[in-house]
């Protein structure tokens, strides 16, 4: 099993094309504001289909268990691309 | 408060649910379409081509409103440029051109006057239009009715209706809501951009390139765009490239037979999107709900076309609620099938047939045969004498 990723958005390059939703098989609601994949909360499939359809490549990830709630000052998440 | 009642809520105001609600309501329905934008069709995410066929089609008649350019016909090139040249002012000249008597054979239409002018259609129909209302979910009830959670500035309101339609598009969550499985395939869904430009001339023609070396997996395309403007976009399937399509457009701007042609070029706008060149959903109903346009994936799997496919299904949804609704029939599972199988008889078969033709296509594997089989195909679709009816 992968580890659940959460996901960082590039909204300047960010197109607002909804084509990482639309490859998504997370259940209703898996979208964000700005009709891309959520960005608020961790996705536990982490097939990336998301960040390969991306037109202009915006989209990166890190895995959640990088993320250190209980240290949060030393945090410092590496972020992927999926070419990466 | 009193729930509001309606016998059908439409969630998205592109052409398909727009011609929904509006062919619903002049059949005598209580309709209500909601979108979740503040302007329709913004940011654009289409390159605006379609038939005048598929507009008379659907009732909507061809304005300067949203019309920004004429189109004659069609250039269809391979990957090394060599090109047929389907431009219908030779083929039929009585028919097709510019003079009196004469019309032509489709147009680019700007999406956001198009959307617009499709949502008037619908409002003086007599639909209830609400904008800056997103749809967030539904849940069927006794009785043959459904309740729909809309927000709209912020505000939660429940109303309740016979039937939801899912018009939301390409990233649709109204078929997931219901359970279906809407996802498209990485491998069936072209992930594309587009410039409109300044100084490129065009000659009322779209003109199409095919070849694996410039849009792997789709094509690129050189549209008209009125005023002088151009447009220049392709699509590519991410699993047969390295590269993104933004990566893929500016090696076709700066590489292609087309450089020349694209040397003083101007970029006025950029869009982009993703284009389902996949089947239609197996099950586009469940109970109190059925999905048109592209959140059911109706789209021409060989060109991406999906704006005359939306009219369309808009018209055999609307016509279809209109006959059960007001015959009294319950609107579950069972008797909405009978909607896909309307569409299929009338539209959905020959999609059906089209994927087929497309897969086989992508199923070669030899790059220079696909390429060849790609290019026959294309100019074929687009000839005259083609043997596919045109969707
Ligand atoms: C780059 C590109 C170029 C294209 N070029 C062409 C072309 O030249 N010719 C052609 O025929 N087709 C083209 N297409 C395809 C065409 O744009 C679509 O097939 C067509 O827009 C589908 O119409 P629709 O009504 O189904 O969906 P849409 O036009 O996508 O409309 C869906 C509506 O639903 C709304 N919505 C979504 N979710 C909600 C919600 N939860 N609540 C409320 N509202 C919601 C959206 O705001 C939107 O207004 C192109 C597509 C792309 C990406
Ligand atoms: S990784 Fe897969 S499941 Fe998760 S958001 Fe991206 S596309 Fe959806
Ligand atoms: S696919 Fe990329 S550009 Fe399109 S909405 Fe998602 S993040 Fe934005």
């Amino acid at each position: 099993m992968k580890p659940p990723v959460i996901f960082q958005i590039g909204w300047n390059a960010c197109i607002n094309c909804g084509a990482c939703v639309a490859v998504c098989p997370q259940e209703a609601g898996f979208i964000s504001d700005f009709d891309t994949i959520a960005v608020n909360r961790p996705c536990d499939i982490a097939c990336m289909v998301c960040e390969d359809i991306c037109p202009v490549s915006t989209i990166t990830h890190y895995i959640e268990s990088a993320f250190d709630n209980s240290n949060f000052g030393a945090f410092s998440p590496k972020f992927y691309n999926h070419d990466n | 408060m009193v729930t509001p009642k309606y016998d059908v809520v439409v969630i998205g105001s592109g052409p398909a649910g727009a011609t929904t609600a509006r062919i619903a309501a002049e059949q005598g329905l209580l309709v209500l379409l909601c979108d979740k934008k503040q302007e329709l069709g913004a940011p654009i995410q289409c390159s605006g081509a379609v038939s005048r066929h598929g507009l008379e089609s659907a009732g909507v008649v061809p304005s300067d409103e949203f019309v920004l350019e004429a189109i004659y016909g069609f250039g269809v090139y391979n990957g090394a440029g060599e090109s047929t040249i389907l431009d219908y002012r030779q083929f039929k000249p009585d028919e097709y051109g510019e003079g009196e008597g004469r019309k032509p054979l489709g147009y680019v239409v700007d999406r956001r006057r198009f959307d617009r002018c499709l949502m008037t259609m619908a409002e003086r129909a007599g639909v209830n239009v609400m904008l800056k209302t997103e749809a967030l979910g539904y849940q069927p009830l006794p009785y043959g009715i459904c309740e729909v959670r809309l927000l709209h500035f912020n505000e939660e309101i429940k109303v309740h209706a016979r039937v939801v339609v899912g018009a939301d598009g390409l990233q649709s969550q109204v078929g997931k809501w219901a359970g279906l499985r809407t996802q498209i395939k990485l491998t069936e869904l072209a992930s594309c951009l587009q410039f409109v430009v300044d100084k490129v001339e065009t000659s009322g023609l779209l003109e199409i390139v095919t070849g694996h070396r410039w849009a792997p997996g789709g094509y690129a395309w050189v549209f008209p765009k009125g005023h002088g403007y151009a447009e220049i976009g392709l699509g590519v399937i991410r699993t047969m490239t390295a590269m993104n399509a933004r990566q893929h457009l500016d090696v076709f701007i700066k590489q292609s037979f087309f450089r020349e042609r694209f040397s003083d070029s101007r970029i006025l706008e950029i869009q982009g999107g993703g284009v389902p060149l996949a089947a239609p959903l197996k099950t586009q109903y469940a109970d109190n709900l059925l999905l048109v346009g592209d959140a059911a994936r109706h789209v021409n799997p060989i060109t991406g076309g999906g704006i005359h496919t939306a009219l369309s299904g808009g018209v055999i949804a609307g016509i279809f609620l209109g006959s059960i609704i007001k015959a009294g029939i319950e609107p579950n599972k069972m008797n909405l099938k009978k909607y896909q199988d309307l569409w299929l008889e009338e539209m959905g078969n020959k999609m059906w047939q089209l994927y087929g033709v497309k897969k086989h296509i992508f199923a070669t594997k030899d790059i220079v045969q696909r390429d060849d089989m790609l290019y026959r195909t294309m100019s074929d679709y687009f000839s005259p004498y083609s043997e596919y009816k045109k969707i």
